[in-house]
């Protein structure tokens, strides 16, 4: 077995791993209505909409602190 | 300090601000004299024939798209970033004296870099590399100005209030990772003031002086995967990032579709790499690389639709927005050429269109209607987005805002379509046969046939430009006159002066 | 998996470094010894002519002249055979362009002689009715920088191992052996021979002036390079 071969059954397999981990992907974005955090992924758009430096944040970082 | 509440401090936006104004009308100013340099060649000796050295077409040209891509464009992206970086992390740069410091030295050593690009070009000092043009000492500034900037980004990230990423801030981390790997790689070379010659001399030859580590077809291979890919992660990904943050935050409308804004991006990052191949079709690189960056660059349609479709039907049910206001006409247009000129790229990059297409002006009509229609539009209303929020006064004219726009609509429509007449012209030409098999064209004969679209070319460009000065006129009139605003007129819609 | 990637910069920054590095390492990488090889007939650059290189660099003429004919009937018989990989062997940096705002110039060293290219680039549109190209006039007068074109000759024979004062295979069987001085000296002795044989086939007094003082100007340099494009 050559380079040239190793490398074609390199790219299949690393293909098909593309694919895999591009349909979890969007599995993953469209399954959960909600993540850990108890946030649709929709939410994040209010990261842009209410960015003042005194409006609550759509996660906050302290709230991991405090638990 | 306790007693004042926290606000953005946007010092170092403001000073790219200015950087990405002065170095558009340079890169512009420039762009339209080759225009009508090609059109008319008297103008290359336009100051005389003792300096025709510094007005001549081909010594202009790379100080042009360096001009664009590093002055204008990397200016608005660090401005923009340094704007919403805070914005979207819920962090003041003031809170850090330490960030605040690296943003300033950060403008300070970029702004050395382009007095010693602009300097360095003009007397001939080039690698010849496209978009790579400069020798070593500066290649060394350039990737310090960039480790600063990414120490800004991860700095701030670092103490940000929001534990999850906005998706502008990925396209900036993205940005600032490609452009990285993209530019060390491009520019390994070798000083030549190493040499030693065999009786022992030594420092000899200009020191400023390299050799590329690659050559040939390796040396092409790697320069236009790079080339293609500082428009990828210069024009496309910064880009992208800023109408993800101010198309939503100017209409009030959250975007149409979170989750395919991911998916976008990681196919973005994921696929626009594989395309450089493009540029070499036909070339001597080998085969399977062509077809993969063919293959590659219709797949690219994909991601940037993804894109481009979100921000548009963002506006769904608010078109109302865009006939009122001049701004969200800017970004709107901006989507839309994004939308046109990756249809147009992929197309061009079907190996038989490129027979024809490459090495014309069609290549040079494709990528401007990106950058003035695109890239140019989103920086230009990014800014108008910024000015009254960190002036803290009201844009000084709507009316000039939407006859800048209609102006520049104008100019990148006459370019872009004398531009694609010019190149399919010429490439029909240069390969017409006669009946007898000989070519039908000599090669003056493709060139003088192209005068009128030169021409127009020329004016369209020059249309460009006027709307670019009328934009600065703005800008400087809303800093030094605009009505004074307070910060609950500033939530979504900017205030816009009659 | 996804979401904690969303939530860590540094692992995010390394995923998205992954995604963007991945298709350089699989185009790049694999055909990089390959195309870097000579193909019989190719020799280095004298010293004279890597200086006229740096004159074609310095005024970015790559900017409106491509050097890569492609396999088209049309393109072969306006400018010879097609581009061949190991043509380029001894090309840094390689100069194919982006825009053929004028000819292709990878063979001009076989139809264009050095009297045509000295008249062309005083008066471009006097030997060439109609063309856009401006003239290069300070060519005849700024002088070539050989110093700098011997530095990086011992520059590219020492690391990348380019066959100076060695026999280089011809196409028709011979050999050639392309000359690097030993001294800086020698070097600027070796271009003046070479630069007075282009001058002896110049019209322009002020060239032959400046090579009887033992100076070279850009424009014999520049046609030195282009000679040797065959």
């Amino acid at each position: 077995m050559n380079i040239a071969e190793l490398q074609a059954y390199g790219y299949f397999a690393l293909t098909i791993f593309m694919v895999v981990i591009l349909y979890s992907y969007i599995y993953h974005l469209y399954s959960k209505k909600k993540n850990a955090d108890g946030c649709d992924y929709e939410n994040y758009s209010n990261m842009a909409l209410k960015d003042d430096v005194t409006d609550t944040p759509v996660s906050a970082i302290s709230d991991d602190k405090e638990k | 300090m306790e007693n004042r509440p926290l606000e953005y401090d946007y010092t170092v936006a403001k000073m790219f601000m200015l950087t990405t104004i002065l170095t558009g009308i340079v890169g512009m100013l420039i762009g339209v004299i080759l225009a009508f340099e090609l059109a008319f060649p008297g103008i290359n000796t336009i100051l005389g024939d003792g300096l025709a050295e510094y007005t001549n077409f081909s010594r202009l040209r790379p100080l042009h798209t360096d001009a664009v891509i590093f002055g204008f464009t990397l200016s608005g992206v660090f401005a923009t970033w340094y704007y919403v970086g805070q914005r979207v992390l819920k962090v003041s740069m003031a809170e850090s004296g330490f960030l605040m410091f690296i943003g300033k030295l950060h403008f300070t050593l970029y702004v050395v870099g382009v007095i010693a690009v602009i300097v360095s070009l003009l007397a001939g000092v080039t690698t010849s590399k496209e978009y790579a043009e400069f020798e070593w000492p500066i290649d060394i500034a350039i990737v310090v100005v960039w480790v600063l900037w990414g120490m800004s980004i991860f700095g701030l990230i670092g103490i940000r209030r929001e534990k999850s990423l906005y998706i502008s801030v990925w396209y900036y981390i993205a940005t600032f990772l490609g452009i990285a790997m993209l530019y060390l790689f491009n520019n390994m070379e070798i000083p030549t003031m190493l040499a030693a010659s065999p009786a022992g001399e030594t420092g000899f030859g200009a020191w400023y002086h390299s050799v590329s580590m690659y050559s040939g077809t390796n040396d092409a291979l790697v320069q236009w995967w790079y080339g293609h890919n500082a428009v990828a992660f210069g024009f496309t990904v910064p880009i992208v990032a800023m109408i993800y943050y101010f198309l939503p935050k100017e209409s009030g409308q959250a975007i149409y579709s979170y989750k395919l804004s991911l998916l976008s991006f990681w196919g973005l990052m994921f696929v626009y790499l594989w395309a450089g191949g493009h540029h070499l079709l036909f070339s001597t690189v080998p085969d399977w690389v062509q077809t993969m960056g063919s293959i590659f660059s219709v797949v690219l349609i994909l991601p940037s639709w993804g894109s481009a479709i979100n921000m548009l039907l963002t506006m769904k049910g608010e078109w109302q927005q865009v006939a009122a206001s001049p701004l969200i006409k800017f970004m709107v247009l901006a989507s839309t050429f994004y939308m046109f000129s990756t249809l147009e790229g992929p197309i061009q990059a079907i190996k038989s269109v490129n027979a024809i297409a490459h090495f014309t002006d069609w290549i040079v009509g494709h990528v401007h209607d990106g950058v003035l229609g695109w890239v140019g539009f989103m920086i230009m209303a990014a800014l108008f987005h910024m000015a009254p929020r960190v002036f803290k006064r009201e844009l000084y004219s709507k009316s000039l805002m939407a006859t800048q726009f209609w102006i520049q609509t104008l100019g990148v429509v006459l370019y872009f379509t004398s531009m694609w007449i010019a190149g399919i012209t010429q490439g029909m030409m240069w390969r017409a046969h006669d009946e007898f098999g000989n070519l039908a064209y000599s090669f003056i004969d493709t060139v003088t046939v192209l005068h009128p679209y030169y021409t127009i070319r020329g004016v369209g460009g020059l249309l460009y430009l006027v709307g670019f000065l009328m934009f600065a006129y703005n800008i400087y009139k809303t800093m030094t006159s605009g009505r004074r605003v307070e910060e609950n007129e500033l939530q979504s819609a900017s205030p816009m002066g009659a | 998996m996804f979401h904690w990637l969303e939530k860590h910069p540094f692992f995010f920054a390394v995923g998205v470094f992954l995604a963007i590095a991945f298709a350089g390492l699989v185009e790049i990488l694999p055909n990089f010894a390959q195309a870097s090889r000579p193909v019989i007939g190719t020799a280095p650059y004298s010293t004279l002519e890597l200086a006229g290189r740096q004159v074609y660099i310095k005024n970015s003429c790559n900017a409106c002249h491509s050097q890569l004919i492609r396999p088209f009937k049309s393109e072969t018989d306006r400018y010879g055979h097609y581009s061949l990989s190991g043509e380029y062997a001894y090309d840094r940096p390689f100069l194919w362009g982006s825009k053929r705002t004028g000819p292709d110039l990878m063979r001009v060293g076989n139809y264009r002689t050095t009297d045509w290219h000295e008249n062309h680039m005083k008066d471009p549109t006097g030997v060439v009715p109609g063309s856009i190209m401006p003239a290069y006039n300070w060519m005849f007068t700024n002088n070539a920088d050989i110093n700098t074109a011997y530095a990086e000759q011992l520059t590219v024979a020492q690391f990348f191992s380019v066959p100076y004062n060695k026999p280089v295979p011809m196409k028709d069987g011979s050999t050639k052996i392309v000359k690097m001085g030993a001294s800086v000296a020698e070097a600027n002795a070796d271009a003046l021979a070479e630069a007075k044989v282009i001058a002896a086939d110049m019209k322009d007094q002020n060239i032959k002036d400046a090579i009887a003082r033992g100076e070279i100007p850009e424009i014999v340099a520049i046609i030195a390079y282009l000679n040797s494009l065959k």
